[in-house]
């Protein structure tokens, strides 16, 4: 049984069901990437396993206690999620707003705001506004008011969507070494198939159902993707430069999109 | 949070000027009072009529600089202002019919508890046609506020087009902000109410300041946005209505003010509110003073002079400085 539990889980918008029978367990200091077709149900697994979504059908247990029995705060102090879009237009400083990770709390644990910022490497810029902030650095700040949260299970929806490769490279590190320091669980929905081999562990969903998971150099196969994407893929085994015992895997498109057109 | 407000010399400046002013402004009108030299009658026009009015000011323009910070978190809106919700038409339109048609009924309390009245009753039902399944959403709120506003607003019109003219100026200065009716028998109720909408909020500002990152941030911090946006909503609700019917419409506070203390002290509401509120109540009083006193004995609105203060002032900081994060 994991810390986070979510056993025969559907849901339905609109009597339309968008997730159906699913079962995951999470255990502390996993690092997962979720993985599906847009529409595929990522972000609706995400919203319920926070509780911002309540399910039809199944339960999801937090700490073996139903995640719906928790009062705000407390289950504030265990799991924590970033949606995809953070637009805000409210130019608070990078101080203020990581230091909303304190609300769950009466008594201020440890880490101090101070702390979680450098943590995201941001010392530098704690008082300028989030506005003046570009997506990279903003999506960090928001990982630092996580931090600050002290959840252990963080729930992350597209968190490398708009930014480019540096800081999606910048951000799976960030992630790993938090994931490394203090067990912490990471969860997170991903599109980009070749950054899923920075995960340790993959699911992959279709249609609100879970289709696969494990290890992404084990699951992920050109059938898999065929099923999951509808596309058709090669890979590639290069040996890594640095480290020979090493591969890495990386998936080219059959198709030529450019002379097909 | 003390420490905050005695490291910061820009609030401390506020306060300071915040009571300069409320303190002149019980001193200028008129005729000028000199507080070292004070007779019976100098005596007589500030406990009978300055000070009441300056309470009043005071009161309605903290209200509305509150009920704005708190609405522009509340609706994620930086145009949100507590009038757009509808609360001051529906005021607006049942204070004009007791002053065209009054017989006066509860005396001194006629106007302000038909204002009331009408504000409350506006207030629920643009909150009952906001909420959905899922709570009172912000874009149903708006929507509902501004189809109320028009419904009440053409009423208005319909009820001023066919009404003698005895009357109609009166209502014409109240819909600018018309404090004469000041008195010091208004000033527990107008407080108690004001009082209440504010120790809401300030209650609720976590909430508040979380629901301006969105809804599913606030659900992650440990928040309800349901009961969060209720509470603030009703907070709202009773600071404008308490404030329109003390004195009527006053524009530009609650829309502006909140901008320009945020340019000042950050968007933190637990600084935002309650220096917007300091900022309101100051700037109606100056204004209420200045349109008392300079062309006396016939008074201006406050409402007009607030914003021919603070329209310019606000275009110069959106203009030169950075506001609204953008």
């Amino acid at each position: 049984m994991g810390i986070l539990d979510l056993k025969k889980v559907s849901f339905s918008y609109n009597r339309e069901e968008f997730i159906k029978d699913l079962s995951i367990s999470v255990n502390g200091g996993e690092f997962i990437g979720l993985l599906g077709a847009n529409g595929s149900g990522k972000s609706t697994l995400l919203k319920l396993s926070a509780g911002i979504l309540m399910p039809q059908m199944g339960e999801i247990n937090l700490w073996n206690k139903p995640l719906h029995h928790y009062k705000g705060k407390d289950r504030a102090k265990l799991i924590s999620y970033l949606p995809q879009m953070l637009d805000i237009n409210a130019p608070f400083r990078v101080m203020e707003l990581v230091s909303m990770g304190l609300y769950p709390y009466d008594i201020p644990p440890q880490l101090s705001p101070e702390d979680a910022i450098e943590m995201v490497g941001l010392t530098e810029k704690k008082d300028s506004s989030i506005t003046e902030l570009s997506g990279g650095e903003r999506r960090r700040v928001f990982i630092a008011m996580t931090l600050l949260q002290g959840a252990g299970i963080l729930l992350l929806d597209e968190p490398l969507a708009n930014l480019d490769i540096k800081y999606q490279i910048e951000l799976i590190r960030l992630l790993r070494n938090l994931r490394d320091s203090k067990n912490i669980s990471v969860i997170t929905a991903l599109h980009d198939i070749n950054m899923a081999f920075q995960f340790d562990m993959v699911y992959i969903i279709k249609e609100g159902r879970l289709i696969a998971s494990g290890e992404p150099h084990k699951v992920i196969t050109g059938e898999l993707l065929k099923d999951a994407f509808d596309i058709d893929v090669t890979f590639s085994d290069v040996i890594h430069p640095l480290n020979p015992l090493n591969k890495i895997n990386y998936v080219f498109l059959k198709e030529n999109i450019k002379e097909n057109s | 949070m003390p420490l905050y407000f005695v490291k910061s010399p820009k609030i401390i400046l506020l306060i300071v000027l915040s009571l300069i002013i409320l303190f002149l402004s019980v001193l200028i009108g008129p005729k000028f009072i000199n507080p070292f030299n004070l007779d019976d009658t100098g005596r007589q026009i500030i406990f009978s009529i300055r000070l009441p009015r300056v309470l009043v000011s005071i009161l309605m323009g903290s209200a509305l600089g509150a009920s704005g910070a708190v609405l522009q978190g509340l609706l994620r809106n930086p145009l949100a202002d507590p009038y757009i919700l509808g609360i001051s038409s529906g005021a607006t339109l049942m204070a004009v019919i007791g002053l065209l048609f009054g017989k006066i009924i509860f005396g001194l309390f006629s106007i302000p508890l038909l204002a009331f009245i009408g504000a409350i009753f506006t207030g629920i039902a643009v909150g009952v046609m906001g909420y959905k399944k899922g709570g009172l959403l912000p874009e149903r709120l708006l929507l509902a506020g501004i189809g109320m506003g028009f419904l009440f607003s053409s009423i208005l019109m319909l009820v001023m087009s066919v009404s003698a003219d005895e009357g109609l100026k009166r209502a014409m200065l109240w819909m600018f902000g018309d404090l004469s009716m000041a008195d010091w028998l208004l000033i527990p109720y107008g407080f108690a109410f004001i009082f209440a909408g504010f120790l809401l909020s300030i209650w609720r500002v976590k909430g508040l300041n979380a629901l301006i990152l969105g809804d599913e941030i606030a659900h992650s911090l440990g928040f309800s946005p349901v009961k969060e946006r209720l509470i603030l909503f009703i907070s709202v609700g009773l600071m404008t209505a308490s404030s329109v019917s003390l004195g009527g419409i006053v524009g530009f506070i609650g829309l502006l003010i909140p901008h320009i203390v945020r340019y000042f002290v950050g968007s933190d509401c637990r600084f935002l509110l309650p220096l917007s509120a300091l900022a309101g109540g100051t700037l109606l009083c100056m204004a209420d003073t200045i349109g008392r006193t300079i062309i006396s004995p016939t008074e201006i609105p406050a409402g007009i002079i607030t914003a021919i203060i603070g329209a310019p002032y606000f275009l110069y900081l959106l203009r030169k400085k950075e506001i609204l994060g953008v």
